[in-house]
């Protein structure tokens, strides 16, 4: 090798932008948490006006805060600390700058089109079809631009933390595309793909693991490379973080069904969910611990140094949001805290404890370096830290007082368990006013906190000038991978490890899904192969080690397994679903289809974001079915495209609302909530009976419901309109009768068409199967 | 090929091949952390101190 010596200079522009981004977004994001926050709490806040009703603004708040807070904080965190673990330059100046920007145009767009009532109607999902195909497109950039610079680095070996970035790049994309396949009507809208409970499945595979991979998995790599950085010692446990990256990576694609548990999804779909939830424990706070210990010798830096203060912080939070996803994954505990606060709780936990207050560390440790300026306030870092503390806990311990409360007071019974204690839902939404209350006061303490971060960064740019990082390095150093040391693609997959891996697995599915003699052989190949497996790694065990040390100098392999270990969970859970789980095979009910006039209004329904409040799922639990009516079975939602079963219950379940009320009672509370629910938080739909309906593209959203299987006739636009002429006359009709005059062109009837709907369903009667 | 999904009660099954799988990934990962040297530990989580980062000055002013 050659004794010359050359500089290269890192790319920390992209660093910086993406740090500012990172900061505008979060106070855009928490800013409106905080007026959704108050919405629930005083529904004047919507001012009556419709795009900034809390069911549009809601989902601006959740993809603020995922993809422009995070999102942004995330993509500095990879390209600083990547630059410096392979020591190279990012690959391409102009794919860093494409990324920064195209991000930034999505941000703006999704701001735009959400409080436009332009929506998927799937939580953190929400964003328009375009838009899908453009975050699609922008993660390529980032993903190819990353692991070109991982093909050009000049350091073999792979750090941890780019374990976890290659792990997000490709699960993310994975997740992203599946859960977004949508068939549009119109430039702004479409049909998923997936529909009822295939539909539930793979959003929740999607949400579920957004969490774990948007939220977790980077800010993980980011903990393992800033913590030993800010601490100026090693990580605690390397092996504990190998241990970490590939238990956490396998298990977590799996219980993306805990978010369904006791709904119509099957059974041992919420059997998988609840038992991988369960083990996820165990990696989760390995890693927090692996965290927390890099700081043994260091603490006492604490005291005086906000960047381990939040960090620090941050890692505690990411323990005490691990531990309580778990225990809300048993099905039991689920039972009382689903659909309510405690919830909510759990998740700005893990947001703003672990999200927030590591983008904060993060930030503080690189303002100063990025501008080669020292910080404008230490005190006001610290003022920061105490406010945002504070506020996470007032915020956290409010929402798991008033999730308790809703849950123990919706499910209270009396008379043996026969008559529900507080039938009316408002009782428990009127309990818990002061608790929302002071939830409003823990998210405003936790924006202050990072106004004051905003200030204090102003400050410190003020007249600084941005420096960019650089390393010297041999001329000739290799760029990747020692000669002997590289690993093609088929000396990847077929290997030992690999082969009985998949071997194994294959068989162990025969087993599960199997029929009988099929069953059988598949365990005999699972135990077969099992041991062949033991006796191979007893006799040639220096090959499978081999195979790994390659593995953690070669990019390519190691992405392509992390790819398949985080794919084979999603495919074994969603594939039988998808195969089985359809109109054709349900037994027992099946849902009518809409009426043109009903899926109208099952279309405004999705665009006021009513989900985000109410449930359609009522679950195999007696409070729920005293409550709102007989449980909801599979076929009731098997032509719902999106499904919308919902998450929380801000008011009651609406799965079986059609026929309990009038259609007046329908106007009537549509325009003004309390008029007849006396404390309600509902916003006013007023402008319902204003605005006409527009069925001009219902023709075309038919022929898309025809294609994704639901049954149809081949009507022409003429008899989509008659149809709904027809029914809208019946309807208005009806509303006249009863004292209210609004017109058959009105948004509000199709509206009324649809709640009217709700719940209806045909027996299904098949040979063998007993009717219900 | 499914319809054991649709017709049987197999909640025990999937519990068990959860379990089982996951255990296998823990003794699998923890076998191979176990089994790396000292000196590939050492050089692993020594990597991040390789590309030198200057201190921010209030760190300094502050110590």
């Amino acid at each position: 090798m050659s004794a010359q010596k050359i500089t290269i200079e890192f790319n920390d522009k992209v660093v910086r932008q993406f740090l500012l981004a990172t900061l505008i977004w979060g106070i855009v994001g928490m800013l409106v948490g905080v007026l959704v926050a108050s919405q629930l709490n005083f529904w004047q806040a919507n001012f009556n006006t419709e795009w900034l009703s809390f069911g549009r603004l809601r989902p601006l708040h959740t993809n603020a805060v995922i993809f422009a807070f995070v999102g942004n904080m995330m993509f500095a965190g990879i390209y600083y600390s990547t630059q410096r673990l392979v020591k190279a330059r990012l690959a391409s100046d102009f794919l860093s700058a494409l990324h920064f920007w195209g991000w930034q145009a999505i941000i703006v767009a999704a701001a735009i089109t959400l409080p436009l009532g332009l929506t998927r109607g799937k939580e953190y999902a929400e964003l328009i079809w375009p838009i899908n195909i453009a975050v699609a497109l922008i993660w390529v950039v980032f993903g190819v631009n990353f692991f070109w610079t991982l093909a050009r680095r000049r350091e073999p070996s792979l750090y941890v933390a780019i374990w976890f970035y290659i792990a997000t790049i490709i699960t993310v994309a994975m997740l992203y595309i599946v859960n977004h396949l949508s068939l549009p009507t119109s430039f702004t809208h479409s049909y998923p793909i997936f529909g009822g409970v295939q539909d539930a499945l793979v959003q929740w595979w999607y949400g579920h693991n957004a969490v774990a991979f948007f939220l977790t998995t980077p800010i993980l790599g980011i903990m393992y490379y800033f913590i030993p950085k800010a601490a100026e010692r090693p990580v605690y446990s390397y092996r504990l973080s190998v241990i970490h990256f590939w238990s956490l990576v396998f298990l977590y694609i799996w219980a993306g069904p805990h978010h369904l548990l006791n709904t119509s999804l099957p059974d041992w779909l919420q059997t998988l969910g609840m038992t991988f939830s369960l083990m996820l424990w165990a990696p989760s706070w390995g890693g927090m611990l692996n965290g927390l210990l890099t700081l043994r010798g260091a603490w006492h830096k604490l005291r005086t140094d906000p960047v381990l203060k939040f960090m620090a912080a941050a890692v505690t939070f990411y323990g005490m949001a691990t531990f309580e996803g778990p225990l809300l994954s048993i099905k039991a505990v689920n039972a009382l805290g689903h659909y309510t606060d405690w919830i909510i709780g759990h998740v700005h936990a893990g947001a703003l404890g672990w999200n927030g207050f590591m983008a904060a560390g993060m930030i503080y440790w690189l303002l100063p370096r990025l501008w080669n300026k020292p910080l404008h306030s230490v005190g006001l870092a610290n003022v920061h830290f105490w406010l945002g503390t504070v506020g996470i806990l007032l915020y956290v311990a409010a929402m798991w007082v008033s999730g308790i409360t809703q849950g123990l007071m919706l499910n209270a019974t009396t008379d043996n368990g026969t008559v529900l204690a507080y039938p009316n839902f408002l009782d428990t939404l009127n309990s818990i006013r002061p608790l929302m209350l002071m939830r409003v006061i823990g998210g405003s303490l936790y924006l202050v906190g990072f106004l004051i971060l905003g200030y204090n960064m102003w400050m410190t740019l003020r007249g600084a000038a941005p420096v960019n990082g650089s390393i010297e390095v041999f001329a000739d150093e290799e760029e990747h991978a020692p000669a002997g040391a590289r690993m093609g693609v088929l000396a990847t997959l077929f290997n030992p490890p690999v082969l009985f891996s998949v071997l194994a697995f294959g068989f162990s599915c025969v087993w599960m899904f199997g029929n009988d003699a099929i069953s059988v052989a598949g365990l005999a190949g699972t135990i077969i192969c099992t041991v062949a497996a033991i006796a191979h790694f007893e006799s040639r065990g220096k090959s499978w080690a081999d195979w790994y040390e390659r593995l953690l100098v070669n990019a390519a392999p190691f992405t392509i397994l992390t790819f398949i270990s985080v794919a084979v969970g999603g495919l074994i859970q969603i594939i039988p679903t998808v195969v089985v789980q359809k109109a054709a095979n349900i037994e027992d009910r099946l849902q009518l289809r809409y009426t043109p006039l009903e899926l109208a209004g099952r279309d405004m329904y999705v665009r006021e974001g009513c989900y985000t409040c109410h449930s359609q799922m009522i679950r195999t639990l007696v409070p729920d079915v005293l409550r709102y009516g007989a449980y909801s079975r599979l076929g009731e939602s098997i032509y719902d495209h999106p499904y919308q079963w919902g998450s929380k219950r801000n008011g009651p379940d609406l799965a079986r609302v059609g026929g309990k009320y009038p259609n007046v009672w329908h106007l009537r509370h549509m325009e003004d909530p309390r008029a007849l629910s006396q404390g309600s938080n509902m916003p006013s739909y007023a402008q319902m009976l204003k605005s006409d309906l527009d069925i001009s593209t219902l023709p075309t959203k038919i022929a898309v419901q025809r294609t994704l299987g639901v049954p149809y006739p081949a009507w022409t636009a003429d008899e989509i309109k008659r149809n709904v002429a027809e029914q809208s006359a019946l309807i208005a009709a009806d509303l006249k009768t009863a004292g209210a005059y609004v017109a058959p062109e009105k948004e509000i009837i199709a509206m009324i068409a649809y709640l009217q709907v709700l719940g209806k369903s045909e027996p299904v009667n098949k040979p063998g199967v007993p009717a219900q | 090929m499914f319809r054991r999904l649709i017709l049987d009660n197999s909640a025990a099954i999937f519990t068990f091949v959860a379990f089982v799988t996951a255990a296998s990934i823990y003794v699998a990962c923890t076998w191979r952390a176990l089994r790396m040297k000292r000196a590939q530990v050492e050089r692993f989580e020594n990597l991040p101190f390789e590309t030198a980062t200057p201190p921010a000055r209030h760190e300094i002013t502050s110590a």
